[in-house]
């Protein structure tokens, strides 16, 4: 087995572990970058639009206490003060820097620079880069910067983490597999970054990436890291339905729309007579499964979004989206999309300090694997916003905490479970048991019936009892094969953070006896009167959830 | 539902041929995924996004290069959908280049 050491371990190529490796880099510690994919291209931000965002642009009336109070406001009470506060005051700045790195945002016909409303902000703030592809635009910025600073910098593409390793309750390192060469690796690292995105792929319909299966939060988990809120899964309320190659699909511009029920009523006037359908993300999903849940959904369980009084501002501002309903067959000049609510993004993560720092030595986390910025509902566009600042921050963090430590710790891992697995010396591999990809749609039916937009007590109880059963079916899982790069090998690793996520965002749910954010227990549809965390752990396989009073509250 | 015939250039010596189930929404992704859920579970092919923007899982699609998840599955002149992996640089195995 090779072993690789490095200062600064990272896991995960979006825009937080990419905004991460280069401040960790640029104060002169080396940095390893690793993504089970291709490194800058793997992750949810290819897909992010635009960034919520203060500076020479913003209208009169913006400021760092609007954008704050904004985010506090939307978090239901969950949202962290402290990370808050550091996000609004910090997005300047990096934005700016971004741009000094080459980051050209997207302007008007005036020739300003392009400024957008978004759903839940009090004020339009949002910009956007490369005509919408904002994601891409700043990835590519990111990896500019980092092959400028490539003798400190080195990315490994199509490497997936199996296991973060540990000594003296210290992380020290991961152990990887290397899908190309089929081999198992050991990292040694003074500090480690989880930067592995988000969890859409739990659920059957999801705008997430294919890669998107938590890892980071299970990696967290095993480690001993306190997950926080996980129980706050934002469903994306206007998703294509159908057709079934773009389902999960995002349509950003539903704020410009009317949406109706298959009985032709504009329901929304019924949920947010003011607002209608420019409300926030958690009201509008709760709103649409609503109607689906009453038997007033289309056959595909979808409602219908209509913008054929605004088609010619869609089509100027969200192009790509425009232009991807159009090549799949949904013509928004003439006909409605099928849309509906999509796993998105989690609100809930491993718990974090104002520098990235996890509860575990040597541990930190940024970008959507981390919690508590958002709180119970995350604003429009503040997923990038949090990846430039808190990256940042991280990034930071780790080197300088790498720089004062002398020695690597080399731990003594137990990797014969994966050794036996992934070698081929397993006694259980053969062609019986369930394969991967049947064990991954196993999970996500499981998390769509239990722990979706509506849940309930019952329903909340079944997940929990179904997880355990899928726990058994993956002890008996058919081996992969071990060609390299084969989808089944990734499946049956991925399929085995995919458990442990879901398990931790069941027992968060089942935590959370009321409904906040975008949380909703129709067994406790209102809100308790003193607002708690959901905190879990992970210890001899074994979960453990408390609530932990808010700051403040203690 | 229908069948498509798919064959797939996986090295300089190797062809597979497959007979897939098939409606006409499905992309070449849907059908590589098809490929792997019922034919071939070894099968070796990228993606990500789905939505056309990462560009990780471009192919040769009928003879031209193609993003897999936004070609949609048409058999070429010859009644197969042929897929192999772009000519340029290390090939991994099958579809899969080396980033």
């Amino acid at each position: 087995m090779d072993i690789i050491n490095t200062d600064v371990l990272i896991i995960g190529s979006g825009a937080a572990g990419l905004s991460a490796s280069v401040y960790a880099a640029r104060s002169g510690q080396k940095v390893l970058v690793i993504d089970k994919g291709a490194v800058g291209k793997s992750g949810s931000t290819v897909g992010a639009v635009q960034i919520a965002s203060l500076g020479e642009w913003s209208l009169n009336g913006d400021s760092e206490e609007t954008y704050f109070k904004d985010i506090e406001e939307s978090g239901r009470g969950l949202s962290d003060p402290v990370l808050a506060k550091i996000l609004a005051g910090e997005i300047t700045e990096r934005i700016n820097e971004l741009i000094a790195w080459g980051l050209k945002l997207d302007v008007d016909e005036k020739k300003e620079v392009a400024v957008f409303s978004t759903a839940g902000h009090s004020i339009s703030r949002s910009v956007s880069a490369r005509k919408g592809k904002t994601g891409l635009g700043i990835l590519q910025t990111f990896l500019k910067k980092a092959r400028s600073l490539k003798d400190n910098l080195n990315t490994w593409s199509d490497v997936i983490t199996l296991e973060l390793l540990t000594s003296s309750e210290r992380v020290t390192g991961a152990l990887v597999f290397d899908l190309t060469e089929t081999k198992l690796s050991i990292i040694h690292a003074k500090t480690v970054i989880l930067a592995t995105g988000g969890m859409g792929q739990l659920y059957p319909v999801t705008s997430n990436p294919v890669q998107a299966t938590g890892d980071g939060f299970s990696l967290g988990l095993g480690a001993g890291a306190a997950l926080k809120d996980m129980e706050q899964v934002q469903f994306y309320p206007v998703s294509l339905k159908a057709p079934q190659s773009v389902a999960g699909f995002c349509i950003s511009f539903y704020h410009y729309s009317k949406l109706y029920n298959k009985d032709g009523h504009r329901f929304m006037a019924d949920y947010e007579p003011e607002t209608l359908e420019n409300t926030t993300r958690d009201k509008l999903s709760l709103a649409m499964a609503s109607e689906v849940g009453q038997g007033r959904g289309t056959e595909n369980g979808a409602v219908f979004m209509d913008v054929t009084h605004t088609t010619d501002r869609v089509k100027s501002d969200f192009p790509h989206e425009y232009e991807m309903c159009v090549d799949r067959g949904v013509d928004l000049r003439s006909n409605r999309a099928e849309v509906g609510p999509a796993a998105h993004f989690i609100m809930g993560g491993i718990q974090i300090d104002g520098n990235g720092a996890s509860s575990v030595p040597g541990l930190y986390v940024t970008g959507e694997t981390a919690g508590g910025l958002h709180g119970g509902n995350r604003l429009g566009n503040n997923a990038l916003s949090e990846c430039l600042v808190f990256g940042a921050r991280a990034g930071q963090a780790a080197a300088s905490e790498s720089a004062e430590r002398e020695n690597r710790l080399f731990p003594s891992a137990d990797v014969s479970e994966w050794l036996q697995k992934l070698t081929g010396d397993s006694p259980v591999r053969g062609k019986k048991g369930v394969s991967p990809y049947d064990i991954k749609r196993k999970i996500q039916s499981v998390m769509d019936e239990g722990a979706g937009v509506v849940r309930s007590d019952k329903g909340l109880h079944q997940a929990r009892k179904k997880l355990e059963e899928i726990d058994v079916l993956l002890k008996e899982a058919k081996a992969p094969s071990l060609k390299p790069y084969s989808r089944e090998v990734i499946d049956f690793i991925e399929s085995r953070h995919m458990v442990r996520t879901a398990k931790a965002i069941v027992e968060a749910a089942m935590h959370r006896t009321e409904s906040r954010g975008a949380h909703y227990n129709k067994d406790h549809p209102g809100l308790e009167t003193k607002p708690y965390h959901t905190v879990v752990t992970y210890q001899d396989e074994r979960f453990i959830c408390l609530r932990q009073p808010l700051k403040g509250d203690r | 539902m229908s069948v498509i015939q798919v064959k797939i250039e996986r090295d300089h010596y190797e062809t597979s041929f497959f007979e897939v189930a098939y409606s006409t929404d499905m992309t070449v992704l849907n059908i590589i995924e098809e490929i792997y859920r019922h034919h071939d579970p070894a099968i070796a092919y990228r993606f990500s996004c789905r939505t056309g923007l990462c560009a990780t899982c471009m192919m040769m699609i009928n003879g031209k290069p193609g993003l897999s998840c936004m070609a949609m599955g048409k058999p070429g002149e010859d009644g197969y959908l042929t897929l192999a992996p772009l000519p340029k640089g290390h090939t991994i195995r099958d579809l899969v280049k080396e980033v």
